[in-house]
């Protein structure tokens, strides 16, 4: 019951929708009371042959009334009551997406898409269950099933009345512990469902693989072997839902027993008429669905609970990235000196940079070659503040970087990520993805700047192709290129490139790095690249290993060095060297 | 819709069980209320009841409710068993029926939407089989309440039929309408989910970038527009389907007790009678609901089902061999002469390739993205059927090779090394369990992966998880040249990964492109030219033609494309 406590900011929100709906709900009840009562009224006096045709009409006049009660009064409360879960489900969604949205890449890193989305479906839909069929199966069995069992010992008998409902309790003892089994089961076949998906999945991306290695039988049998589990554990889950009807069945069966063998002996006995007996049936298989409901109910409400905690810690997570309150709001330009003396990953020990220090004159460009995991991306997350838990100081134009409003750091930095996301829009929403008030025109001197634009032309519907599953499929150097087109639209003050033209041919490459020299001639530029060729023109060139700088300069100075810098260029080149030809 | 029942022929003896079960239960429920209806007018109402009486009443209706709870139990089971059989089935034939279809098939249709066919559209097909389920058992509920009515009352009981028609009615408008109302709230919900996720995936960009207003805004937008349709099934349910019913049972409840009233007023009418008739009144109706609500899922199912018939007739099959094709490789000499090909049959992606690769030798391709290199590794393994021209190995035509053959002694090493779940081991040895594990150690080694595998906990048994992305594409590239080198192909064909790989892992990858090559013919994409530099043969593309051919030396000494592809790459433009 603790659920509806925490969930009592809601419905106090919603006060006069769910009062409303409740009210709906006692009404269809005492609704509900009077066609057994007339039903059985009516027996009597037939069977007593004292009916006169003004009782008849009376009677039925009365059912007719309840009849139509019942329909605008059922329809008031699904109303009231669904759509206030549906309204709850909505307003958690939209509380959990501006979370998500302001979270940080600590949240993210600790958290994993599919996991997110499930709090987001599933978790809230529990919550939803508890506003809606919750609250209608504590109402529905408080007051239909109390307003029943007065009925049946004030219109009937007590003594039959407390010896039939004797049975009752099984049911809600049954719905609880057959829907408990039921929902693991259930769990169970859906992580089945998952798995059979997984191996379609990859059996769908790895299909040229198994072409090639011609496993197609093979591959086929293994899929045969997953339905074949698939099925043995849905064997469960079919054989534990058959069960609650006939279980249902049963215990009403015996209530039914109950109600012939002892209501009969009452009959007999003259203590209740037969009319009587008759609306006791009804009331005894109007009582079925509230019994049901209580077991129902706890099922659903240690879910919803459950959910409501996962959800609320979710969303009591704080992002490690603050504002200071009397931010800079003016946008960052000016040189950039960045000077860190260490910084380790949330929960790693490991130092992922370790004295990296540089200044970064406005206008100039600056390399960051290294190996996979030396720690070039680490330097950009500083950078746009996806961390600030370091020691040193970052500053443009000589304030802290942690000084700015995100907006105004974050709105002069361009960034080309490694991994190219695009959003399933249009190719022109992407790439005034940061500016939407951009038009045609600048989108295309963007997409010119990033070499893409004659491969745009080349789509279906040029900039209003869909990107994604729905639309193209880009291949992978024009995904970057795109990326790229999305950072300099704006012309940002500083744009970085985390080895963004990998999988650009080498003369793509030039025509782009040229083009951004053209352009951005006073702005500021970061490349990170595997290729020494995208950074041989920077003004300084650094070298990581495992978060240190082993050499900086020129790629002159570099290469007169000696070091790494000019042992990868010389491995790059090695065969150009034999034709006799010097490097650039 | 037949060819969907179809597939439940194998389970027939599940359905037909389930049905007659579901028969069996509907003339339990007409009994049931026979008995108590017998018990008061022949015993209760006439005071003639012995305790025995009683006794047998309750003894006879509890042995009906055990028999009524076994036959609820097997039509539910074996009919959800026999779905779930048939459901199964149709996956299977899907999955096999995908291993058959060509290249063209999976670069045309998008992975999710495939998947989505083989596993969500299967499930939509046991829904579309309840539909049929309810339908049988409603009708069965409806045929022996009606008969059992008109056998105690033929009047009375035409009178509750008058009401079908208007039930009939509001079935029939409530699937109508509810399945457009359903479906409109099933999109919004799924565009509402792909946002969602979408916004999570890129949620680096969109703070980056500050937009998490304007995306805020948007998901607000679909939200609401999923608010707005799920109330508005809310209100269809509402007011059409269980209250509805309700109602219609209210009235025809009225109707009954009228008439009978009417015969009360000069004759006797009996208690027990009158008692057994509101119950089959009211089982009369009950199944409505049920069946209303499966209807909605009815379209669903005839979607979902044509569909997965569009994959199970598609004809895009995979290139296919001569029917009596038996031809070994034995020493591996490829030949192109003339070969032409579209993938779509009208735009030529590569226009009259000829070359010769003999044994042993390599023949690298190189030219831009497009030139129509990987087109030519396509046609050779097979993956698509060239047009015109002819292919050759061993100077026998492709196509008198099995497709077995071909497999067996072609091995293509590919550009994105795709890894399955499963452990190291079982990633170089694939579905092969003829590989023993020496086998697959030594192939590592010869590719100089094991010094990483061995250093993985667990080391060739470590779990591969998420594709592999506990390793980097370095040493992804080095398990899948181990996956190749463990088949012994004759011939070799390389699809050289462009990018992301350090210089370092590079130099293993060149050293173990080196080892497996000796005594291979091999046919490899390059990307880096300095890789290729001692080919027998190379090849430059541009635009799916040959534009120069000869050795590095030869193509140097030229000064011509590949002169200048060689400049470029090494920075040498300015």
């Amino acid at each position: 019951m603790g659920i509806f406590k925490k969930l009592g900011w809601y419905f106090r929100q919603e006060a006069k929708q769910y009062s409303l709906g409740v009210l709906f709900l006692s009404l269809v009840a005492l609704v509900n009371l009077i066609p057994p009562k007339v039903i059985g009224s009516l027996v009597d006096a037939m069977d007593k042959r004292s009916l006169t045709s003004d009782r008849l009409l009376l009677w039925l006049a009365l059912l007719l009334a309840a009849g139509v009660g019942q329909y605008v009064f059922r329809f008031g409360w699904r109303n009231a009551i669904w759509g206030g879960a549906a309204k709850l489900e909505k307003t958690l969604r939209t509380r959990l997406f501006w979370h998500f949205m302001k979270m940080d890449a600590t949240f993210y890193q600790k958290h994993r898409t599919g996991d997110l989305m499930a709090h987001a479906t599933n978790d809230l839909n529990a919550i939803q269950n508890v506003a809606g069929a919750g609250i209608l199966t504590l109402f529905d069995s408080i007051i239909t099933g109390g307003t029943t069992i007065i009925a049946m010992i004030f219109f009937v008998d007590w003594r039959l009345t407390s010896l039939a409902i004797l049975p009752m309790p099984l049911l809600a003892v049954m719905a609880r512990k057959l829907g408990m089994k039921l929902h693991a089961a259930f769990a169970r076949s859906q992580a089945a469902f998952s798995r059979l998906n997984d191996k379609t999945q990859e059996s769908v991306s790895g299909i040229k693989v198994i072409k090639t290695f011609g496993q197609e039988k093979e591959d086929t049998a293994d899929f045969n072997q997953i339905v074949d589990k698939t099925i043995t554990i849905n064997k469960k889950v079919n054989f534990l839902d058959a069960l609650f009807d006939p279980t249902t069945s049963l215990i009403m069966g015996l209530t039914y027993v109950i109600t012939i063998v002892y209501g009969g002996y009452l009959v007999l006995n003259r203590q209740i008429s037969i009319g009587q007996l008759v609306s006791f049936v009804s009331y005894v298989s109007a009582l079925v669905w509230p019994m049901f409901a209580i077991g129902r109910l706890f099922n659903i409400l240690e879910r919803g609970n459950a959910s409501y905690d996962r959800v609320n810690l979710l969303l009591q997570e704080r992002s490690t990235i603050l504002e200071a309150s009397d931010a800079i709001t003016t946008p960052a330009h000016g040189d950039l000196r960045f000077k860190v003396n260490k910084f380790s990953y949330p929960g790693d020990d490991h130092a992922t940079l370790m004295n990296v220090h540089f200044t970064l004159p406005e206008g100039q460009t600056l390399g960051i070659v290294g190996r996979v995991g030396a720690g070039k991306s680490t330097i950009f997350k500083l950078l746009l503040r996806e961390f600030d838990q370091y020691d040193g100081v970052i500053e443009f134009d000589g304030h802290d970087i942690r000084h700015y409003t995100l907006d105004a750091l974050l709105d002069s930095i361009g960034y080309v990520p490694q991994d190219n996301f695009l959003f399933s829009t249009t190719v022109a929403d992407n790439i005034r993805f940061s500016a939407f008030d951009k038009n045609q025109g600048q989108v295309e001197d963007a997409a010119r700047e990033s070499a893409v634009h004659n491969d745009i032309l080349d789509f279906a519907e040029g900039y209003g192709t869909l990107v994604g599953e729905r639309g193209v499929s880009l291949s992978g150097g024009q995904k970057q290129r795109l990326s790229i087109a999305r950072a300099v639209i704006t012309t940002p003050e500083l744009l970085i490139l985390d080895d963004s033209l990998s999988a650009v041919d080498a003369k793509t490459e030039n025509e782009i790095l040229t083009n951004l020299r053209e352009q951005r001639a006073d702005k500021t530029t970061i490349i990170a690249a595997q290729r020494l060729s995208s950074v041989m023109h920077a003004n300084e060139i650094l070298v990581l290993e495992d978060g240190h700088v082993i050499e900086r300069g020129t790629h002159a100075d570099l290469l007169a060095n000696h070091g790494w810098y000019a042992e990868m260029w010389a491995k790059q080149e090695l065969e150009q060297k034999i034709e006799g030809e010097t490097l650039g | 819709m037949k060819r969907l029942m179809g597939y439940t022929r194998p389970y027939k003896k599940q359905f037909i069980g389930a049905i007659i079960a579901a028969g069996l239960l509907a003339a339990v429920n007409v009994l049931l209320p026979q008995v108590l209806q017998r018990y008061m007018d022949d015993y209760l109402s006439k005071m003639s009841a012995t305790t025995a009486v009683i006794f047998a009443f309750g003894g006879l209706y509890a042995v009906g409710t055990v028999i009524k709870a076994l036959f609820q139990f097997f039509q539910t089971f074996l009919f959800a068993m026999g779905a779930e059989r048939g459901l199964e089935d149709v996956r299977r034939q899907l999955f096999k029926k995908l291993h058959s279809l060509g290249m063209r098939y999976f670069d045309q249709t998008p992975a999710g939407s495939i998947v989505s066919r083989v596993t969500n559209d299967t499930m939509t097909l046991t829904d579309f089989w309840n539909v049929i389920l309810s339908v049988i058992v409603g009708l069965f509920s409806i045929i022996s309440s009606f008969v059992t009515m008109y056998l105690l009352n033929a009047k009375i009981a035409m009178t509750v039929l008058a009401f079908l028609p208007v039930l009939l009615i509001a079935i029939w408008y409530y699937s109508h309408y509810s399945s457009k109302v359903y479906r409109h709230m099933r999109e919004k919900l799924s565009e509402l989910n792909t946002k969602l996720n979408e916004s999570i995936e890129g949620i680096g960009i969109i703070q980056q970038f500050r937009q998490e207003k304007r995306i805020a805004t948007e998901f607000e937008a679909t939200n609401s527009e999923y608010l707005a349709s799920r109330n508005a099934m809310i209100r269809t349910n509402s007011l059409l389907l269980s209250p509805i019913i309700n109602l219609l049972y209210s009235l025809a409840l009225v109707a009954v007790l009228w008439l009978f009233g009417l015969i009360s007023l000069h004759s006797y009418v009996e208690a027990g009678v009158v008692y057994a008739f509101t119950t089959y009144t009211a089982n009369f109706f009950n199944p409505m609901t049920n069946m209303m609500d499966s209807l909605s899922f009815f379209q669903d199912g005839v979607v979902a089902g044509s569909r997965i018939f569009r994959i199970l007739d598609n004809t895009e099959y995979a290139p296919a061999q001569n029917p009596d094709a038996s031809a070994t490789i034995a020493t591996g000499k490829i030949e192109f002469k003339h070969v032409s090909f579209a993938y779509d049959g009208v735009h030529e992606i590569l226009h009259d390739i000829s070359f010769v690769a003999n044994p042993g030798e390599t023949v690298a391709l190189v030219g831009h993205t497009g030139s129509g290199k990987s087109s030519i590794i396509n046609v050779m393994m097979r993956f698509y059927e060239f047009g015109t021209g002819q292919i050759l190995i061993d100077d026998v035509d492709i196509h008198d090779y099995p497709i077995e053959e071909l497999r067996a002694k072609l091995g293509l090493v590919l550009q994105d090394s795709f890894m399955f779940y499963g452990d190291v081991a079982s990633n170089i040895r694939l579905f092969n369990t003829s590989i023993t594990d020496e086998q697959v150690v030594a192939a590592a080694k010869f590719v100089q992966a094991d010094r990483f595998i061995e250093k993985l906990p667990n080391q060739y048994h470590a779990r591969v998880i998420e594709g592999g992305s506990q390793f980097s594409s370095g040493e992804r590239q080095l398990l899948s040249f181990a996956r190749t080198v463990v088949t012994n192909p004759k011939i070799l064909v390389l699809d050289e990964a462009t990018a992301n790989i350090d210089t370092e892992t590079e130099s293993v990858i060149q050293e173990g492109l080196r080892r497996i090559r000796q005594g291979r013919t091999t046919i490899a994409i390059a990307h880096r030219l300095s890789t290729i530099k001692d080919a027998n043969l190379i090849l430059v593309l541009d635009a799916g033609r040959i534009i120069e051919r000869g050795t590095h030396d030869e193509l140097l000494a030229q000064q011509g494309r590949y002169y200048d592809m060689y400049r470029l790459q090494n920075g040498d433009v300015d």
